[in-house]
């Protein structure tokens, strides 16, 4: 008997050994022998984090799942390069009757792939069917629409409660145009999967999967914002890397022409010595944020929030965590929106010795004489996977612990960090906005007491700031409006809801010796990636 | 079992002269010796890595650097010190071992020889035992892992439930031989009760089987430790060389930075080869069939 538990022993040890050593070793995997060997050059690989959860467009998804599905599915608008909004199904769009209606004209030639015209009723069902099944985020987005007309096959009308300023690049960008003739027979759209026999009027569209593996896209042969009519790469073809060292390394090695995810900072060196890759640099359209949950009996002393801002060494993150490739700021709009950002701000200076004398002024004591005041004790959550902010959460706590707060790292897995989230179980939410496409969206989903867009993470409810939000909403005055926003940037900036962190820039990696001619837009939702960017792409001859 | 199992282990009770030479012998072994110095390194490192190294805190300038003068272990991304870390991260690696393998042991230990001694609950016993052996334990410890906020208390606890079922059936095999034997019969015709008979007789008879115990059990708790924080469910305040892995990885720099994934793997390597080897050479010179007894 000894001999066999002691072999078992060995086994186990053995085993773990291998697995321990295994860590660093088992990048290289893969298949080697690709499918790319039968039209070799004018198939674009890109790497994917994960597998596709989702195929409806019209429902919530991930970044992962829209990449693919905006490549399939047109939008009105797009945000291009400069962070704008431009035409990409729809040609313009207009304000009609004091700003009750939103009229959008389509372009007459984009072309579904079973040949079918892309017509206004498209867009006219998919916005009824959002506003029936109240499918995802942009759900939200139409609580005004009283209507949708399509007079003809290029006017789509949208006829709304009250007047909403960015209503119509809100819709414009976020909602996906379906096909109605495929997605009306499937009944139920919450329930309708869209798993096979796709068809879109994107540059590429779905055409056979492999879980787990790979995802690819043909090419639709009428696709007008393509330079000749079509997109010059035969086929996209999306694979799966879990893991980032897997896919930089499958670059390198070209089994991939570039990567989805951006390349994180400290990794960049990977391709120092790599002349055939290049890194494109593009900015983000959301920032990463400290936010306090207003429901915590002394988070909810602005005191507090105010000297906890000044205990973020924001300066230091943005040097040492992003290697200084990002921005400071101090309310919550983004310096991206210029017109909108109150540049009369200032950040809270870093000065954990003011905090201190602060909150000693507030009336808060430390009896026990431990270095801590006895009732500041809160623990920041976050996401364990996302290298920054977990960086963030580590230089965070020992900043405020400086100024005499003890803070407790609670950075968990991914799904434990969503549910809590979700369900308001933190002190300090530490995480990342992702995509903002305008700043009166985003004051209405943060701080809403109805919490509109579910992102409301300081669980305000204050009737000020309700107030004031639903007042600038309803202005159409253009300067009117821009000065409102202002003021909610100073009112949110005074009463420290938030401490924003940084708006990084994002680095993607591609082979420049086989692709040539991407347009990037900001955030790693749009990237390279996107419909117009893919349309464009060439093969490097 | 043989015979000559039954006369060696009925001597225990009294085993005070042949101890030393027992000890004595066990270490002068080389590769005994190099374990139990690989293993008192560890502890000394451990104990002490205050004074050895400041704990990593903030983020300095030398980033990514290869292992040099000024950091023997290089450098992660944030240019913290990966010696540093590993330091520290012995702590945690040796407390949760430790820990998790006690609280098996004496898990493991009161089932087993409870199994042993009272015949009805063996039946019991030995399902349970059987059934928790049979379960997927990773992904078991990955799930509860998840569910609680990870500290180095929950992962002890986590990982020491997890660990008992094959303790308690080792020691249940041994306590089994040894309540069959003569001299238990006698304790029982003397009047001695069923607590007294396992506490004072059997328990001492099972004693070298648990320091073995220990020795594996902390070993495989020391590697469940790594491969829970490298799946970021390990303890965020605490460092451990399964979190230095995770931070790797995480940054996307393990082909570029080597020293970053290869110098917390060996400290790994070394402490569970070294517990491993101490504990199966220890269970082997006390086996007479080796030894000659």
């Amino acid at each position: 008997m000894n001999k066999t538990v002691k072999g078992r022993w060995r086994l186990a040890v053995a085993l773990g050994v291998a697995a321990t050593l295994g860590v660093s070793g088992c990048g290289l995997n893969e298949e080697t022998s690709s499918s790319s060997g039968s039209s070799s050059d004018s198939v674009l690989r890109i790497g994917t984090t994960t597998d596709v959860s989702n195929f409806n467009p019209l429902q919530s998804l991930s970044k992962t799942d829209s990449w693919i599905l905006n490549a399939m599915y047109p939008h009105l608008l797009r945000i291009d390069e400069n962070a704008k909004k431009s035409p990409e199904l729809a040609k313009e769009y207009r304000y009609e009757d004091d700003g009750k209606t939103a009229v959008f004209v389509l372009r007459d030639d984009f072309k579904w792939t079973d040949g079918k015209p892309v017509v206004a009723e498209d867009v006219k069902f998919s916005a009824e069917s959002i506003m029936k099944y109240k499918l995802g985020n942009v759900a939200a987005k139409l609580t005004w629409v009283e209507s949708v007309e399509a007079p003809d096959a290029t006017t789509v009308k949208f006829k709304l409660s009250q007047p909403y300023a960015p209503f119509a690049e809100g819709v414009g960008f976020w909602m996906s145009v379906v096909p109605k003739h495929v997605f009306e027979p499937a009944g139920d759209l919450s329930k309708f999967a869209n798993d096979s026999n796709w068809v879109g009027a994107g540059p590429f569209v779905l055409d056979s999967i492999t879980k787990g593996q790979r995802y690819v896209m043909k090419r639709n042969e009428h696709y007008p914002l393509a330079p000749g009519g079509k997109a010059a790469v035969s086929q996209v073809e999306y694979r799966v890397y879990p893991d980032v060292n897997t896919m930089m390394l499958a670059l390198r090695n070209g089994d991939i022409d570039m990567m989805g995810t951006p390349v994180p900072v400290s990794a960049a060196k990977t391709f120092e010595n790599d002349d055939k890759i290049k890194l494109k640099k593009v900015g983000a359209l959301g920032f990463a944020h400290l936010t306090y949950n207003m429901k915590n009996k002394y988070l909810a002393d602005q005191d507090v929030r105010q000297a906890l801002s000044m205990a973020v060494d924001t300066k230091a993150i943005i040097s040492a965590v992003l290697q200084g490739d990002g921005q400071q700021m101090a309310g919550p709009i983004s310096p991206i929106f210029s017109e909108y950002d109150n540049t009369e701000l200032q950040p809270y200076p870093f000065d954990p010795e003011g905090a201190k004398a602060k909150l000693s002024a507030a009336g808060y004591k430390d009896a026990n004489n431990d270095g801590f005041f006895d009732e500041l004790k809160f623990g920041v959550a976050c996401d364990q996977s996302n290298a920054n902010i977990t960086r963030v959460v580590q230089l965070f706590r020992e900043s405020a612990a400086k100024a005499g707060v003890k803070l407790e790292n609670e950075c968990v897995e991914r799904n434990t960090f969503l549910t809590r989230t979700k369900n308001g179980e933190y002190d300090i939410d530490a995480s990342q906005w992702g995509v903002f496409d305008n700043p009166m969206d985003q004051l209405r989903s943060t701080y809403l007491s109805s919490n509109p867009g579910g992102i409301n993470y300081n669980l305000l409810e204050s009737a000020e700031m309700d107030a004031l939000i639903n007042d600038a909403a309803g202005t159409t005055d253009v300067e009117a409006f821009k000065t409102k926003i202002k003021n909610i940037d100073k009112v949110v900036h005074e009463q420290a809801y938030l401490t924003p962190l940084y708006v990084e820039n994002f680095q993607f990696a591609y082979n420049a010796s086989k692709f040539t001619g991407f347009v990037p837009s900001p955030s790693d939702l749009l990237g390279m990636v996107t419909a117009y960017s893919l349309a464009q792409v060439t093969p490097v001859k | 079992m043989s015979a000559p199992v039954l006369t060696e282990q009925a001597l225990p009770p009294a085993p005070a002269a042949p101890r030393r030479s027992f000890l004595s012998g066990y270490l002068r072994q080389p590769v005994v010796a190099l374990s139990v110095l690989v293993l008192l390194v560890m502890a000394v490192l451990a104990v002490f890595a205050p004074l050895i190294a400041d704990e990593p805190a903030g983020a300095g300038a030398d980033v990514l650097q290869p292992p040099s003068g000024a950091h023997w272990f290089g450098t992660d991304d944030l240019g913290q010190d990966i010696f540093a870390q590993v330091v520290w991260g012995t702590r945690t690696s040796m407390v949760i071992g430790l820990a998790a393998s006690l609280l098996a042991i004496v898990l493991g230990t009161a089932i087993g020889l409870a199994a042993a001694y009272f015949r009805p609950f063996d039946a019991v016993a030995t399902v349970i035992t059987d059934v928790m052996l049979a379960l997927p334990t990773l992904p078991l410890m990955i799930m509860l892992a998840a569910v609680v906020s990870p500290s180095v208390t929950t992962l002890t606890l986590i990982i020491g439930f997890f660990a008992w079922p094959e303790v308690a059936r080792l020691i249940r095999s041994q306590g089994l031989v040894i309540s069959a034997m003569p001299y238990i019969d006698g304790a029982r015709v003397l009047g001695a009760t069923g607590w007294r008979i396992v506490t004072r007789e059997i328990l001492p008879a099972v004693v070298s089987l648990m320091v073995v115990s220990v020795l594996l059990t902390a070993s495989r708790a020391v590697i469940s430790e790594a491969g829970l924080s490298f799946l970021g469910l390990g303890d965020p305040d605490a460092w451990s060389w399964g979190r230095i892995l995770l931070n790797a990885q995480r940054s996307g720099t393990i082909a570029i930075a080597w020293w970053q994934t290869l110098f917390p793997s060996l400290a790994i390597l070394f402490l569970v080869l070294a517990a491993t080897l101490a504990g199966t050479r220890f269970n082997d010179t006390r086996d007479p069939r080796r030894n000659g007894g």
